[in-house]
């Protein structure tokens, strides 16, 4: 549904009257050539998700002595796969280490953010909202992989290790400096209308933050909760670093361990991962535009 | 607008995120820089070692080849990934019929965990069991190019998974970037009798400065990311001959335990990786000037 409306935007403009092209034929193949080639590079960039799923169906023999060979398919690599793979467990940890860490991330952005940008004192100074907010986007300059073995100490310190909250505490920090850059941008442009009248209804600090500037923030979080599940979802470096219980495995981390786990089994291998690929992929078809949305907010305006 | 507020407000909403950032983020990085200076090695509390580490550095031949292969993987996104994203922006851009569903299947490996890109692609870059040896075989070519595992391409074949990864999220940037010049000039210009080529040539990319701008900035940051491609595909192997300057340092830190001097690697990281952005930046400005 949302494809074809895109589509239906993205039709050149009937040409104008006089516009006519001078050789239309030659334009016309022109333009089967263009659609070809779009077509060919499009699959030919799929193409490799195409061939592990292929792999997926194919007995070990065959992968090795007949590359290309399509007959002998099977499905015992699954059956393999769900009898080794604890996938149950990988996804419900993913699952709550997604979900814990970005509502309790969006939710202390959203109010550092409202009380970095709507918040006005007697004094009329707005100097340490500014310096916080620079403190806060500076954050955005540090690369993950510096922060690991530090936090790998901060959560032996705190005896976080081998719980949920040795991850969920890193991934609210590094979440943070996005979320603080995107809210009080669109925070700093709430019209002071809404605000006034709701002062004038007597509305405190806790129903303004929530019942009426929130409401209206409800898109940029919610491309904001889009983005940071994604980073959860895929995260490596921190789970790799921190988790050394496999009850606690993340679906990445469980990526990780495929080659040691199937060894030479590569069509199990293949079929573990068409089946952590598959959800996520469902998922992306279906919000895909809200997902696109959400990876390049910040780049495209 | 008069809604005053208190201190203490203002405080208690800024506390969770502020407590929370600077334990994790900011006391890290100090914490980091602290300890390239020791020689810490996780039991014996401190040896200051001053500059010690960062020698060490100099004259580590792993920690060299580690900064050519990030560079080879930045020359490949920056020369290679920029002007294709670019170009499949341009062909993808509208024309075709579906290209909204084009654009949205090309961009599907950017939403794929890298660690598992990594294993994919092992399917096909493996000398052994890989596709693409197999199908240089079959069309009859005798050499078996070591994709990876061996000790020149390894760094080569990384960049241009990566490029895979991310050629469907650079070409979104520079679609939006092309939806927004506006209609007329293209119009009048191709009334002019302007060729296509000629349009993108001396329309198109020019009016486009500030996106490649933005485009480059991204790519430079991601590179210094790259980690788990390295991690699945090769290990850092063979020797160290396809490290990244990330996986070197963890694999300093975590599998040798020398923390002080990989933390002295994290700074460099960090350093380098912040030079480069700096430069993409003041770059970006000086084109902006100029125009």
């Amino acid at each position: 549904m949302s494809i074809d409306s895109e589509v239906k935007m993205s039709l050149p403009s009937p040409p104008a009257p006089g516009d006519t092209p001078p050789a239309p034929r030659r334009r016309r193949r022109g333009r089967i050539i263009v659609s070809a080639t779009a077509y060919l590079i499009t699959f030919v960039i799929l193409f490799p998700l195409l061939w592990i799923a292929l792999l997926s169906f194919r007995t070990n023999d065959t992968i090795l002595n007949h590359p290309f060979s399509l007959t002998h398919l099977t499905t015992a690599n699954y059956a393999q796969a769900l009898q080794t793979l604890n996938l149950l467990v990988m996804y419900r940890n993913t699952l709550i280490l997604a979900v814990v860490s970005v509502t309790i991330g969006l939710v202390i952005s959203y109010l550092a953010a409202f009380a970095l940008t709507r918040m006005v004192f007697r004094s009329g100074r707005r100097r340490t909202q500014n310096t916080l907010r620079f403190y806060f986007l500076t954050g955005l300059a540090v690369p993950v992989y510096v922060l690991l073995f530090p936090v790998y100490r901060l959560d032996i310190t705190f005896g976080l290790f081998g719980t949920y909250f040795a991850l969920i505490l890193p991934y609210i920090a590094v979440t943070i400096p996005f979320n603080i850059l995107l809210l009080t941008g669109f925070l700093r442009d709430f019209p002071e209308e809404i605000e006034q009248a709701a002062v004038m209804d007597g509305a405190g600090l806790w129903r303004m933050a929530w019942k009426v500037v929130f409401p209206l923030m409800r898109p940029v979080v919610a491309t904001l909760a889009i983005l940071n599940v994604i980073y959860v979802w895929n995260e490596f470096p921190f789970a790799v670093t921190l988790i050394n219980d496999p009850g606690l495995t993340t679906v990445s981390l469980g990526v990780s361990q495929f080659q040691g786990v199937y060894s030479v089994d590569y069509g199990a291998m293949m079929a573990s991962a068409v089946l952590v690929l598959l959800p996520q992929l469902a998922i992306y078809a279906a919000f895909q535009k809200q997902v696109i949305a959400g990876m390049t907010a910040g780049a495209v305006r | 607008m008069n809604w005053l507020t208190t201190r203490r407000h203002f405080a208690l909403m800024i506390a969770p995120a502020l407590i929370i950032y600077s334990v994790y983020m900011i006391y890290p990085i100090l914490y980091s820089l602290y300890y390239s200076f020791t020689d810490f090695d996780g039991v014996s509390a401190n040896g200051f070692a001053g500059l010690a580490n960062y020698r060490q550095m100099a004259q580590d031949d792993a920690f060299w080849t580690s900064m050519r292969n990030t560079g080879i993987v930045l020359g490949i996104a920056l020369f290679l990934l920029i002007p294709l994203g670019f170009l499949l922006a341009v062909l993808l851009g509208g024309r075709v019929k579906g290209s909204g569903a084009l654009r949205a299947l090309v961009f599907a490996p950017a939403i794929i965990a890298p660690i598992l890109v990594g294993l994919i692609w092992i399917f096909l870059l493996d000398p052994k069991i890989g596709l693409v040896n197999a199908f240089l075989l079959a069309i009859g070519v005798p050499a078996h190019p070591q994709w990876i595992g061996g000790p020149t391409l390894s760094p080569y074949a990384i960049g241009l998974v990566y490029l895979w990864q991310q050629i469907g999220f650079v070409l979104t940037i520079f679609y939006a970037g092309l939806r927004m010049l506006p209609r007329d000039v293209m119009e009048a210009s191709s009334l002019d009798g302007a060729s296509r080529w000629q349009q993108l040539r001396h329309i198109q990319i020019p009016m486009l400065r500030e996106t490649f701008g933005i485009v480059t900035a991204l790519v430079v940051t991601g590179v210094f990311k790259v980690f788990e491609l390295v991690y699945a595909l090769t290990g850092g192997g063979p020797v160290h001959l396809s490290e990244v300057m990330v996986s070197y340092m963890y694999h300093i830190t975590f599998t040798t335990q020398q923390y002080g001097y990989g933390m002295a690697l994290a700074v460099v990281v960090f350093v380098v990786g912040a030079l480069a952005s700096a430069a993409t930046f003041l770059g970006n400005r000086r084109k902006g000037e100029a125009r």
